[in-house]
């Protein structure tokens, strides 16, 4: 029967090792909260209530802004429609709040020309160019080449046509796969996870000449193209053909011009590459006209992706009469690619109908982006367009800007009350159940050290920070688990008073107490999920610890509590002193004592006399 | 044999009966007071409910004067100004300073003289702080019908009933003494309110469960009345409930002295207020509300009336020639009120041991006991 008590508590020690010895090894810490390190926090809400997926999306362009102005680790989290931003260690709040909260847009602009991924350098040589006539074409992801590839001239004597059209745009009944022709060998080695393609080049176009001039264009950008046009036709790489990239806030619906990048990964994930870069005319519509976008694939296992304009003038005839502008390629799209952007980079730059020798307008539902597209990418760019039919408009709700110092100061604060909570506990504890007590605080400290591994590994890991409300919500419950012991002790005193023996007590004592701390753990638990549902930020980290806490007692109490109580009141120790454990004598040795206390013998007899102090024989040996 | 030493051992023998009546009255005032406190004072709404701006900065030696002065330029001497913590400075204003909220900052900044970093802003949209308002009642709203549905289960409806009545008695008390004393309500106050519940809940739980272990007795049920029965249990749990109610203030206590007090953290403070408030009401309506509220609607069961009909005929036939069990030297049975009257001023102990004395000792064998009750009753008869 011994083994049998021991083997819980054994049991459990092993778990507890394990967790932190799991802990130290991996050098798991908790997170702390904003209010602790200081920092920033805002909560958005959606102007209008919108889907899941676009949420997402704003919340991927948000992530990949805040990582743009390098700020480590924002933590970006979802609670319904709330989203939830904080970005520990930001002390230019005004920044940070403008990144966050403004809208994003799609927007479709023509392709001017292809950049390579870094601007220009100071001695006017521009990376990745390459002097052997293939004028003003660079090569697009491949940043280091220093030789163009002999076999691709797809449009040598197209100067502002774009080496390697990305992907195309075509009518959707057409079933043009085998128009993927393979002419770019470089194309495909070049580009790593961009949708870059295989498609047919634009075929020389009479747009070889003089550029006409054309009235949407900006004339100091036409005379830009002039210049550059007759650069690339002398065969060297011209001035100005490498541009600085646009900085985020010139990006606007007016700017009749901007230098765009794409990346090799979609927003929001880190470590994203710059593939190329392009030079954008003026907004030619907005992601307002669209009505979607749907990934899909075809027999032969190919992705695409179908995207559908509204009707009419809003929606479908915008696009035509974008798209005409680049079928054939004219002043204004030189390249015949219509670029889609989304928060200052290109998500893609598909060439229109290249198949087509004239430009066929296209009905609002028929248009699909073909391209070396794998189930991943299609479905990044059909949520992008999804979103830019319906971009989010992001209210800020809430900012709280917390400086590092106050949140220093409530941390020391917090701890050193939990400290002092401690020893006044014990205090009390040892005093009136004295090593019992202490069993409950060995309890205590053994849930302490669970909770300490479970907040390290979810900071760690899962973010999860520990905020001011948290800390308080453990120090309360130091008050919960040593409840428990109190009520199980109560019980064990009152049955052993009434007669019970002290060996039986435990057990029965243990199933009855064991109901109390069950409702009344509920309870909390119950509380704890509610709070933690219906709640926004802090509130939530206090429930979550609270819950989490009041979890771990029911488990403490049930295993530990019974096995080392059991054990101690079994023990000779006990027999002999039960007053060391805060237990009553039972009725026979009170008898004995008193007994032996009438015949004036040494009350040492049995040790019973040890724990009646007083001739009113005040049995429990309390300090009173 | 000393009161504390009764207490100890589980057999103080306080009569709680006509405490409960006083303490019925008492929390009928207080929660006059507090619907009067509520409506005519109203709450102060941090600006999470409300709605606003509030800076925050660490200011040692400043009063609230020099700021006001400080302030007038942007149109802000009204604004809410406090000391909180023991120096920290909190101003708050209306979304309308929105505009002047760096330079106020800069402002507040040197008079802490410090740097602008370390204030910290808040703002809030106004549909905001109603939005969480709205849902800090809904969580409180579901907790209740959660908590009632979870205790009827494992008690009885009648004691969740009693439960849930000390719970809402709480709430409306401490949101009382908010408005009467103009305490900032803030997000930590809301969580604070919601532990509060639950330590509540366990303090009544404690006693429900012993109340119910003692029903089970049946040798025992059958000699006194309910009420009765519930006095005993809860002088039988006494201990139990002060020390679980010590437990549970002291850390909180510790919060509130230590971390707020003497170290002046300003969210430690406002949570350990709302927590001692929580704690106070909760120990109190514990054993002042929901007992009493159980006692009155298990009286009312058919099988608990007849069970006093017949004790109170029983006490008043045994009279003075009983002896043992059913005698009584306060002479209360004499008077034939058995235990069906409330005892007055002297003699509330009596009573209660008079009912002890018939239950015969508490916990032990129920045969014993009911052979022991049937020898006197005999006795009496004959």
């Amino acid at each position: 029967m011994k083994r049998n008590a021991w083997r819980p508590i054994i049991v459990l020690v092993v778990i507890v090792a394990t967790m932190l010895g799991l802990t130290w090894r991996q050098e798991w810490k908790p997170l702390l909260g904003l209010d602790l390190q200081g920092g920033l926090s805002v909560v958005l809400t959606p102007t209008e209530e919108t889907s899941q997926e676009n949420l997402e999306v704003a919340i991927n362009i948000i992530r990949s802004r805040i990582d743009a102005i390098g700020v480590a680790e924002p933590e970006i989290t979802l609670q319904g429609q709330n989203i939830l931003v904080q970005i520990p260690g930001v002390r230019d709040a005004d920044q940070a709040l403008e990144l966050v909260g403004t809208t994003a847009e799609v927007r479709f602009r023509a392709v001017l020309q292809t950049l390579p991924p870094e601007a220009e350098t100071t001695d006017g040589t521009t990376p990745g160019t390459t002097p052997d006539g293939t004028a003003g074409t660079t090569v697009p992801g491949d940043p280091t080449a220093t030789t163009g590839d002999p076999t691709s001239e797809p449009s040598a004597v197209d100067p502002s046509a774009t080496t390697t059209p990305t992907d195309a745009i075509e009518p959707t009944p057409s079933v043009d796969e085998q128009g993927m022709a393979a002419v770019e060998g470089e194309s495909a080695a070049g580009m790593q996870d961009t949708p870059s393609t295989v498609t047919e080049t634009v075929p020389p176009t009479t747009a070889a000449g003089p550029v006409a001039p054309s009235t949407t264009l900006d004339p100091a950008l036409q005379q830009q193209l002039l210049e550059q046009q007759i650069a690339s036709q002398a065969g060297q790489p011209g001035a100005g053909t490498n541009l600085p990239t646009t900085p985020p806030n010139e990006d606007t619906d007016e700017a009749q011009t901007v230098v765009l990048p794409q990346y090799d990964k979609p927003p929001g994930e880190p470590d994203r590459q710059v593939e190329v870069r392009y030079q954008l005319g003026p907004v030619l519509l907005t992601g307002e006209a669209l009505q979607g976008a749907s990934a899909t694939i075809n027999q032969s296992g190919e992705w695409a992706v179908n995207v559908r304009f509204k009707d009419g003038a809003d929606g479908i005839d915008l696009f035509n009469a974008a798209a005409a502008q680049c079928k054939p390629p004219s002043a204004t799209c030189p390249t015949g690619q219509l670029a889609i952007t989304l928060d200052g980079a290109v998500i893609s730059a598909p060439q229109i109908q290249p198949e087509q020798a004239a430009f066929t307008p296209v009905q609002a539902d028929q248009i699909t982006i073909r391209g070396n597209f794998d189930e991943a990418s299609a479905r990044q760019l059909a949520l992008v367009l999804n979103y830019g039919a319906l971009p989010v408009a992001l209210e800020v709700q809430q900012v709280q800007s917390v400086s590092a110092t106050l949140g220093q100061d409530a941390l020391d604060a917090a701890l050193i009350s939990a400290a002092v909570a401690l020893v006044l506990v014990t205090l009390f504890m040892v005093a009136f159940y004295r090593l019992l007590g202490l069993l409950a605080m060995a309890k205590l400290g053994l849930e302490m050290a669970i909770l300490w591994a479970v907040i390290s590994y979810l900071g760690s890991s899962q973010g999860l920070a520990l905020t001011l409300a948290g800390i308080t919500g453990i120090i309360v419950s130091i008050g919960v688990s040593v409840d428990s012991n109190i009520v199980y002790y109560e019980h064990l005193k009152e049955d052993i008073r009434n007669g019970r023996t002290r060996r039986s007590a435990v057990d029965k004592a243990f199933g009855s107490s064991f109901s109390t701390i069950l409702k009344a753990d509920g309870t909390s638990i119950i509380g704890a999920v509610l709070l933690w549902a219906l709640s926004v930020g802090p509130v939530r980290g206090f429930a979550f610890f609270m819950g989490l806490f009041t979890v771990l007692d029911l488990i403490a109490s049930y295993f530990f509590m019974r096995s080392t109580v059991a054990i101690a009141v079994r023990s000779k120790l006990c027999d002999r002193h039960p007053g060391w454990f805060g237990l009553p004598a039972n009725d026979d040795e009170r008898a004995v004592g008193r007994d032996a206390r009438r015949r004036g013998t040494s009350p040492a007899m049995a040790g019973v006399g040890a724990d009646a102090p007083s001739a009113t024989a005040d049995d429990d040996g309390a300090v009173l | 044999m000393s009161a504390v030493g009764r207490l100890l051992r589980g057999q103080s023998e306080i009569d709680f009966v006509p405490w409960w009546k006083r303490g019925l009255i008492l929390s009928g005032i207080l929660i006059v007071l507090s619907v009067v406190a509520l409506f005519t004072r109203g709450l102060n709404l941090g600006i999470e409910f409300s709605g606003g701006i509030s800076w925050e900065v660490k200011a040692p030696g400043v009063t609230v004067e020099q700021t006001r002065e400080a302030l007038a330029p942007f149109g802000l001497e009204f604004a809410k100004i406090q000391i909180v913590g023991s120096d920290t400075l909190r101003v708050q204003a209306s979304t309308e300073a929105q505009d002047e909220q760096d330079a106020v900052r800069a402002t507040l900044a040197e008079l802490g003289n410090t740097t602008p970093e370390e204030v910290n802003v808040s703002s809030v949209g106004p549909s905001w702080g109603s939005e969480i308002t709205a849902a800090a009642v809904r969580a409180l709203v579901l907790f209740l019908l959660a908590v009632f549905g979870w205790l009827a289960l494992r008690l009885e409806w009648k004691m969740a009933a009693g439960a849930i009545a000390a719970v809402v008695h709480d709430v409306i008390v401490s949101v009382g003494v908010y408005a009467a004393f103009q305490f900032e309500v803030t997000p930590p106050t809301v969580i604070a309110f919601l532990t509060i519940l639950g330590f509540s809940i366990y303090d009544t739980v404690v006693v429900f469960d012993k109340v119910q272990e003692n029903q089970g007795r049946t040798g025992l049920a059958s000699r006194m009345t309910y009420t009765d029965m519930t006095s005993l249990s809860m002088n039988q749990v006494l201990l139990r409930s002060i020390n679980t109610s010590v437990t549970s203030l002291l850390p909180v206590l510790c919060i509130l002295v230590v971390g707020s007090g003497i170290l002046g953290a300003v969210t430690l403070q406002e949570f350990a207020i709302a927590l001692a408030i929580g704690l106070l009401a909760g120990t109190y309506s514990s054993i002042f509300v929901a007992t009493p509220i159980v006692v009155w609607l298990k009286e009312r069961e058919p099988r608990n009336r007849q069970l006093r009909v017949r004790l109170e005929a029983t006490a008043h036939r045994a009279g003075s020639t009983a002896p043992g069990a059913a005698g009584d030297a306060a002479g209360t049975e004499a008077n034939g009120d058995g235990a069906g009257t409330e005892a007055s001023g002297s003699g509330t102990g009596s009573r209660l041991s008079a009912a002890r004395r018939r239950a015969g000792p508490v916990g032990c064998d129920p045969a014993t006991a009911a052979q022991e009750g049937q020898e006197a009753l005999t006795r009496a008869l004959r």
